[in-house]
């Protein structure tokens, strides 16, 4: 798999720095497991917070705080009961996708669908996949925030280039664009945005109202 | 601070035998650092003292998920930590869907690999951030930890809002291009 397209050196960094919201940091987690160099960039700056980090001048801690924490290492650590789905109808998800509830395919408009994707620490992340029919149009949109998305199956193309599997568009609030899925094959793909969308035209509205974004 | 090599074997010893002494000397080297960072991403005093305290925790639970050739010690200790503090600042923002929020699963977010070993890319690091300007070091440092608005980092360094961005933008830029180079 070629990657052309990947998420900018500043979302990159507020990933490894922990200041990307949760809707966007899972895009970017399954982005990673099919990206080496993203994987090997993100792994170097883990690297250097690390380093950075040993390199704080220390402050101590309340004299309690280690026999406090003592104290709690034999208390039985209860499993987080998290849903392990690893397919939605055939497609077969990526990891950083198990732990989340997804909704059946709904239709919203002729050879469309999508899905909600929940996250459980994060239930008011705005995350969705798009099931799009080969050679449709999705429907004109602007965002207040950031929105990225993640190709999972086919391809798409938009004004910025074409979009196959493995990569990811970013697309800030200045850009209003209209992907196109390419003629041969059903696009899926993983999207969060930040802030709101804003549709163009009376279709793109209702595809707002119905998914809620 | 231990050695690379001694911090390894003390997470072992935690690992596989649940050594309680090898946790208190992960503790002391860890903690206080851990506070300062938190701090200094805008925590009082008592909920970083909160979040040093779950961080630790899922240090001796995930203790036996550490692998050596994947990261060094510190590495994984920064990570843990930065995935308990999203998860701990979207929480204290949130406060309504708090009681039905789960942990993020850190396995998922574990992207460092065998590329090439965790030491020795920290090594490979250390000589990368030394050949930067001391400006495109302090830029670095201010965007790694302390989570502040840019606008704030514009301040402190006296810069337009435009300028930072781009200074950590290329600063970056630069990193990246000193460790391909030492490879």
């Amino acid at each position: 798999m070629t990657i052309s397209h990947h998420p900018g050196d500043e979302t990159l960094h507020k990933f490894a720095v922990g200041l990307l919201t949760p809707g966007l940091r899972i895009v970017v987690a399954v982005h990673l497991e099919g990206c080496v160099r993203c994987r090997h960039w993100i792994g170097d700056l883990e690297i250097l917070g690390g380093m950075l980090l040993a390199e704080m001048p220390p402050t101590p801690m309340a004299p309690d705080a280690l026999a406090r924490i003592l104290a709690r290492l034999d208390e039985k650590d209860h499993p987080v009961g998290l849903a392990r789905q690893r397919s939605l109808e055939g497609l077969a998800l990526p990891k950083a996708l198990e732990a989340c509830a997804i909704s059946p395919w709904r239709w919203f408009g002729p050879g469309m669908h999508w899905s909600r994707v929940r996250l459980p620490w994060a239930p008011d992340a705005n995350v969705v996949l798009f099931r799009i029919g080969a050679s449709r149009r999705m429907p004109v949109h602007r965002h207040t925030g950031l929105e990225l998305t993640q190709v999972l199956t086919g391809s798409f193309s938009d004004q910025f280039g074409e979009f196959k599997a493995g990569d990811l568009e970013e697309a800030d609030g200045q850009i209003e664009h209209q992907p196109v899925v390419d003629s041969v094959r059903t696009c899926i793909c993983l999207a969060a945005v930040e802030g709101r969308i804003h549709p163009r035209g009376a279709i793109a509205t209702v595809v707002q109202r119905v998914i809620g974004l | 601070m231990p050695t690379a090599e001694a911090l390894v074997e003390l997470v072992e010893a935690v690992a596989c035998r649940r050594d309680k002494q090898a946790f208190a000397i992960l503790y002391r080297s860890y903690a206080p650092r851990l506070k300062t960072w938190l701090m200094r991403r805008g925590l009082g005093e008592g909920p970083a003292e909160d979040l040093v305290q779950e961080t630790m925790v899922a240090v001796w639970r995930k203790a036996s998920y550490y692998r050596p050739e994947r990261a060094g010690v510190t590495t994984w200790i920064f990570r843990i930590a930065r995935n308990h503090s999203i998860d701990y600042l979207r929480r204290a923002s949130n406060a309504p869907s708090s009681n039905e929020s789960q942990e993020e699963p850190i396995e998922t977010m574990a992207t460092g690999e065998a590329f090439v070993m965790g030491v020795e890319r920290e090594h490979l690091m250390r000589l990368a951030l030394e050949k930067l300007s001391p400006e495109q070091s302090r830029t670095i440092r201010l965007s790694f930890f302390e989570d502040k608005p840019h606008r704030e980092i514009a301040e402190e360094l006296g810069l337009p809002l435009g300028t930072v961005k781009s200074r950590i933008r290329m600063a970056l830029t630069r990193l990246r291009l000193l460790l391909q180079d030492e490879q």
